[in-house]
C-alpha cells in the first residue's frame, strides 16, 4: 500500500475523535463469546490462571508467593480520595474471549473477526493491510493478548515484543531475570495483587546497540464486566539501546467499578534510552459519580546502567480513581529521570497522581512536569517524592508542578515530598495554583474566539511542555481528548 | 478514672508518668475550678493521643523517640548562671518579663509604666481573673484537632504571660518575654503566652528562649494569639535553647476580619526542635506573614510546620523560610496551605530555601497545598543549594578569605529575610542570638 493512503488513515482517525460527541466514544461493549473463570480470588485461582496459560512451574510458584504475601497487606487508604470497598472475590480473574477457529488466542488471524472490529473501532487497526506504520501495537483484551503486529519486521534487527504469555513460553530466560527486579511482588498491596493474577501484558527485549526502528504500543480493553484487568508490562532496554512505547486504554461505560491493577517495569542498561507514554482515557464514570474504572497502577523504571535515560509522559484523563506514581530509581552514574504528566479531572473524578525519583547515582537528573486540571466535582492531587541519597553526589532535580482550577466545586491539591541526604544536590520545586486568567479569555475572545475555544486554547498552552513530549499521533489525540473533556465543564 | 487508650509501652513511659504526676498536684487545691477543668480534660487528649510516634504522617521526620526513656523531675526553681548573656537581650526602654525555670525573676524584669489600654498579667492571675477571655477563644477552637502537645502545655502550663491590648491602642514599646531554663537535671518546662488583640490594635511581641548550654529539658511552650478586627500584631519566637534541650512549641493564631499577623520565628537551639504555627483566617481581608529562619549545626535537628488555613475570602498570605545547616545537621520544612471552598481571591505564596553546608546533612522539605477554591493565586516553591562558586571565588579576588567570603554570604543570605523584621530593636536581638550559628561557620 502507497504510504500516503496509510497517513490518510490515520488522519482520519484523529479526525473521528475531534468530531466526536462529548460522551465517552469508548463506552460500548464487544458482545462476544468468553471463556472465563468463577468469580473469587484463593490459591485454587492462581492455579487456574497459570494453568491456562500454560506456564512452567517456576511462574506459579512466584504468583502463589506474591498471594500468600497479598494476604498479609492490607489495603492502602492514605492517597487523596475516598472510595467504596472493593470485593475482591467478586472478580473474575480471568476472562478471555474464545477464539472462534479454534486456534491458540494471540495469533490475529485465527482471532475472531469481532475483535479485530473491535480494535478497529478503538482506531487501532490490527489486520495486516489496514495497520499503521511505523507503529507495532499488541492488544490486550480483557486478560488476554489478542495480537501483536509488526513482530516479524521488529525481529529482523533482534528487537523481541510479544506478549508477556509469549515471553514466558519463548524467553523464560528473560523475564526471569527481569520480572519483579524493578518493583517486586512484596512492592505493595496492589503490586502484590497483581503479581498473583496478571493474565497478560506486554514484553520488549531491545538488544545492545538497537534503535527500535517503531514505536512499541500496548492497547488495553477492559470488556467484559464483572472482572478486573491485571496486566504486567516489562521492557528491558540494553546497552545503548533505544525504544519509544505508547500505552493507551478504554473499557465500556458501567455502572459498577471495575479494578485494574496494572504494573509496568522498565530496565535501561548503560547508555540506554526508554521512553515511554501512556494516554489513559480509562471509563471515568458519569455526572454523578457512578460507575468508571479504579486504577490502581504500579509503574516504576530503573537506570541501572550509566548515562541511561528513562521519561515517562503521561496523559492521565479517564478513571473514576487514578492512584499512579510512575517513578525512576536513578542508579546509574549520570542517568536521567523524566516526568511529564497532565492529569485531567471532571465529573467526580479523583486522581492522586505523581512521581517518585531516587538518586542513587552520581550526576543523576531528574525532571518533573506535572499538569493538573480540574473541573466540576473533582479532586485532583499532585504527591511527588524526590530522594537524594547520600551516594548522590551532584545530583540535581526541577520540579514543577502547576494546577489549574475550572469551577468552584473542585480541589487541587500538592503534597511535594523532598528529600535531601548529600549536600552536593541542587533542587528546585515550585508549584502554582490558580485559575484559568479572565484576560486572557478576554483577549481570545476579543479576537474572535468562542468560549470554549479560547479555554481549549489556554488549556493547551498550559499543557505544552508536556504535550511536546508525547509522540505526533498521540499529542494530537491527546489535546482532542483533552477539548472533549472540557466541553461542558466550562463556561 | 482516666481513659488511657495509649499503647502500653507509651503508658509506661516516665514522660506520661510524668505529665500524669504533676497534673494531678497542679489540680489538687481546686479540682472544681474551671483551671483545673481545662487541665484534666488537656490531660484526657494528651493521654489519649501519647507522644507522636514517626509513623504519624505529620511527625514523619521528628523523632521523639528519645523522650520517652528520660525520667523528667520538676524544675528546681530559682538562680541562673549566665545573666550576662540575657542581659545584653533586655534594652531599659522596653516591657520585659524574664521567666527563670517558669518563674518570674522580678529583679531581671521590667515592667514600669504601662503604657495606657495595656494588660499584662502573669498567667497564674489570668486564668483566675480573665477565664472568660481565655475561655471564648478556646471555643472557637471546638471541632479544631488539638495536637497532643498544646494538650501538655495545658495540662502543665503554670505560669507565663497573658497580654491584653485594649481597641484602638497602639503599644510603641517592644514587649518581650524571655524563657531562661537552667536545670541540673532533666525537666519539663511549659511556658504558656496568650495574647489578645482588640479593635484596631496593634503591638510588637517578641518572645524569646534561651538555655543554659548543658541543661538537658523539654520546653513545650504554647502561644495562643488573638486578633481583633483590623489589629496588628508583629510578632516574633526566638529560640536559642540550649544545645541538649528538646523544644515542641506551638504557635496558634486567630484572626479576624482585616487583621495582620506579622510573624518571625527564629529556631537555632536545641537539640531537637519542632515549632509549629497555625494561622487560621477567619474574617475577610486578612494579612499573615510567616517568615522564619533555622540554623543548625553538629547534629542538631530542626523541624518547621506551618499551617495556613484561609476560611474567608479576599485575604493574602506570604511566607518564607531560610535555613542553613551546618556539620551534619537534620533539618525539616512543611508547610500547609488551605483554602476553603468559600474562600476565593486568596492570594498565598510560600518559599521555603535551604543552604546545606555540611557534608552529613540532610533537608526534608514538604511545601503542601490544598486549594478548594477556584479564583485564588497560590504558588509556593522550594529550593535546596550550596553557596555560589563564583560568588565565592569573586570575593577571594578581592583579597577576601574563603572562610570570611562564606561567612559574607551565609551573612547575606541571612540578613535578606531579618531585614523584613519590622522592628530593628528585634533584628538586634535575633542577630546576638544568632552568634553561635555564624561563628560555626569558621
Amino acid at each position: 500500500m502507497p504510504k500516503g493512503e496509510e497517513k490518510a488513515l490515520n488522519e482520519k482517525t484523529i479526525q473521528e475523535n475531534a468530531l466526536s460527541s462529548r460522551d465517552y466514544k469508548y463506552g460500548f461493549y464487544t458482545d462476544i463469546e468468553v471463556d472465563r473463570i468463577p468469580k473469587g480470588l484463593n490459591e485454587e485461582t492462581i492455579r487456574l490462571i497459570s494453568t491456562k496459560k500454560h506456564e512452567p512451574e517456576w511462574m506459579y510458584e512466584w504468583r502463589l508467593k506474591a498471594f500468600r504475601h497479598w494476604k498479609t497487606l492490607t489495603e492502602p487508604h492514605w492517597a487523596n480520595f475516598e472510595y467504596g470497598p472493593i470485593d475482591y472475590q467478586a472478580l473474575s480473574y480471568y476472562t478471555a474471549p474464545k477464539s472462534k477457529k479454534g486456534g491458540p488466542i494471540g495469533n490475529i488471524d485465527t482471532t475472531d473477526p469481532e475483535l479485530i472490529k473491535t480494535f478497529e473501532k478503538l482506531g487501532i487497526p490490527l489486520s495486516e493491510q489496514k495497520r499503521l506504520t511505523g507503529v507495532a501495537v499488541d492488544a490486550v483484551f480483557d486478560s488476554v493478548s489478542v495480537g501483536t503486529t509488526h513482530q516479524a519486521e521488529l525481529a529482523k534487527v533482534g528487537v523481541i515484543f510479544c506478549s508477556m504469555t509469549e515471553a514466558i513460553e519463548q524467553h523464560p530466560e528473560l523475564v526471569k531475570k527481569y520480572m519483579g527486579s524493578v518493583v517486586p511482588y512484596s512492592d505493595n498491596f496492589f503490586a502484590a495483587l497483581n503479581a498473583a493474577v496478571f493474565s497478560d501484558g506486554s514484553f520488549c527485549y531491545i538488544p545492545k546497540g538497537v534503535k527500535c526502528p517503531l514505536e512499541l504500543s500496548t492497547y488495553f480493553r477492559i470488556n467484559a464486566a464483572e472482572s478486573g484487568q491485571f496486566e504486567r508490562t516489562l521492557i528491558v532496554a540494553e546497552e545503548g539501546s533505544y525504544v519509544s512505547y505508547l500505552e493507551g486504554c478504554t473499557a465500556p461505560m458501567r455502572d459498577e467499578n471495575q479494578l485494574h491493577a496494572a504494573v509496568v517495569e522498565l530496565v535501561a542498561l548503560d547508555n540506554a534510552e526508554i521512553k515511554y507514554s501512556t494516554v489513559q482515557n480509562w471509563y471515568s464514570g458519569d455526572k454523578a459519580g457512578k460507575g468508571g474504572i479504579y486504577n490502581f497502577v504500579t509503574k516504576r523504571g530503573k537506570c541501572a546502567g550509566k548515562n541511561s535515560k528513562i521519561s515517562w509522559t503521561q496523559v492521565e484523563a479517564g478513571s473514576a480513581i487514578t492512584w499512579k506514581y510512575p517513578s525512576v530509581i536513578l542508579q546509574g552514574d549520570n542517568s536521567v529521570g523524566k516526568f511529564y504528566s497532565v492529569a485531567l479531572t471532571n465529573n467526580r473524578m479523583q486522581a492522586d497522581t505523581g512521581t517518585k525519583m531516587i538518586h542513587i547515582g552520581k550526576n543523576t537528573k531528574s525532571t518533573v512536569v506535572s499538569k493538573g486540571i480540574s473541573t466540576d466535582e473533582s479532586n485532583n492531587s499532585y504527591r511527588g517524592m524526590i530522594k537524594i541519597m547520600p551516594s548522590a553526589e551532584g545530583a540535581r532535580n526541577f520540579s514543577q508542578c502547576d494546577s489549574m482550577l475550572i469551577g468552584n466545586k473542585c480541589s487541587a491539591n500538592t503534597f511535594p515530598y523532598i528529600e535531601v541526604k548529600n549536600n552536593s544536590a541542587v533542587l528546585e520545586h515550585e508549584a502554582s495554583t490558580s485559575k484559568i486568567n479572565a484576560d486572557q479569555i478576554f483577549y481570545l475572545q476579543s479576537r474572535g474566539l468562542d468560549l470554549e475555544g479560547a479555554i481549549s486554547l489556554i488549556i493547551n498552552g498550559f499543557c505544552k511542555d508536556v504535550f511536546k513530549e508525547l509522540p505526533m499521533e498521540f499529542a494530537v489525540e491527546a489535546v482532542k481528548l483533552l477539548e472533549m473533556k472540557l466541553e461542558g465543564s466550562v463556561g | 478514672m482516666l481513659t488511657i487508650s495509649t499503647k502500653e509501652k507509651e503508658k509506661t513511659s516516665p514522660l506520661i508518668t510524668a505529665v500524669q504526676k504533676y497534673t494531678v498536684e497542679l489540680t489538687k487545691s481546686s479540682a472544681a475550678s474551671w483551671s483545673s477543668q481545662l487541665r484534666q480534660k488537656s490531660l484526657n487528649n494528651f493521654l489519649t493521643l501519647g507522644v507522636p510516634t514517626i509513623k504519624n504522617e505529620d511527625w514523619k521526620y521528628t523523632n521523639l523517640s528519645a523522650l520517652s526513656s528520660i525520667n523528667f523531675k520538676p524544675i528546681a526553681q530559682g538562680k541562673f548562671s549566665f545573666q550576662a548573656d540575657v542581659k545584653r537581650l533586655i534594652k531599659a526602654d522596653e516591657i520585659t518579663l524574664v521567666f527563670v525555670n517558669g518563674l518570674l525573676e522580678e529583679n531581671l524584669s521590667n515592667l514600669g509604666a504601662m503604657p495606657k489600654g495595656l494588660s499584662l498579667l502573669s498567667l497564674k492571675k489570668a486564668l483566675a481573673e480573665r477565664q472568660t477571655e481565655i475561655e471564648n477563644l478556646l471555643k472557637k477552637y471546638e471541632g479544631v484537632f488539638e495536637p497532643a502537645f498544646i494538650s501538655l502545655n495545658r495540662a502543665l502550663a503554670s505560669d507565663g504571660a497573658f497580654i491584653h491590648i485594649a481597641d484602638k491602642t497602639h503599644v510603641e514599646k517592644v514587649i518581650h518575654i524571655i524563657h531562661v531554663t537552667q536545670t541540673a537535671e532533666p525537666a519539663l518546662t511549659t511556658p504558656a503566652t496568650y495574647i489578645f488583640l482588640g479593635k484596631s490594635a496593634e503591638a510588637t511581641v517578641l518572645e524569646t528562649h534561651v538555655g543554659y548550654a548543658d541543661s538537658v529539658y523539654l520546653a513545650a511552650p504554647l502561644t495562643e494569639v488573638s486578633l481583633g478586627q483590623n489589629a496588628v500584631l508583629h510578632y516574633c519566637k526566638a529560640q536559642s535553647e540550649s544545645l541538649k534541650a528538646y523544644h515542641v512549641g506551638n504557635t496558634r493564631v486567630w484572626q479576624e476580619r482585616d487583621s495582620h499577623f506579622d510573624g518571625f520565628a527564629l529556631m537555632n537551639g536545641g537539640d531537637i526542635t519542632r515549632n509549629d504555627l497555625d494561622i487560621i483566617s477567619n474574617g475577610e481581608g486578612t494579612s499573615s506573614t510567616m517568615n522564619g529562619f533555622y540554623g543548625v549545626n553538629g547534629k542538631q535537628f530542626v523541624d518547621n510546620h506551618s499551617s495556613m488555613d484561609h476560611r474567608q475570602p479576599n485575604c493574602t498570605s506570604n511566607q518564607l523560610y531560610k535555613g542553613i545547616l551546618n556539620g551534619s545537621s537534620n533539618a525539616s520544612f512543611n508547610g500547609k496551605i488551605f483554602v476553603r471552598q468559600i474562600a476565593q481571591k486568596t492570594n498565598s505564596y510560600q518559599l521555603n530555601k535551604n543552604l546545606v553546608l555540611g557534608a552529613d546533612c540532610k533537608v526534608n522539605t514538604k511545601p503542601q497545598l490544598e486549594i478548594f477554591a477556584d479564583d485564588v493565586k497560590c504558588t509556593h516553591g522550594a529550593t535546596i543549594g550550596q553557596m555560589n562558586e563564583e560568588e565565592i571565588f569573586y570575593l577571594q579576588s578581592r583579597c577576601i578569605s574563603k572562610k570570611t567570603a562564606i561567612k559574607l554570604l551565609a551573612h547575606g543570605f541571612v540578613g535578606d529575610i531579618i531585614t523584613k523584621i519590622h522592628n530593628p530593636s528585634i533584628q538586634d536581638k535575633l542577630n546576638i542570638l544568632l552568634e553561635p550559628t555564624f561563628a560555626a561557620l569558621e
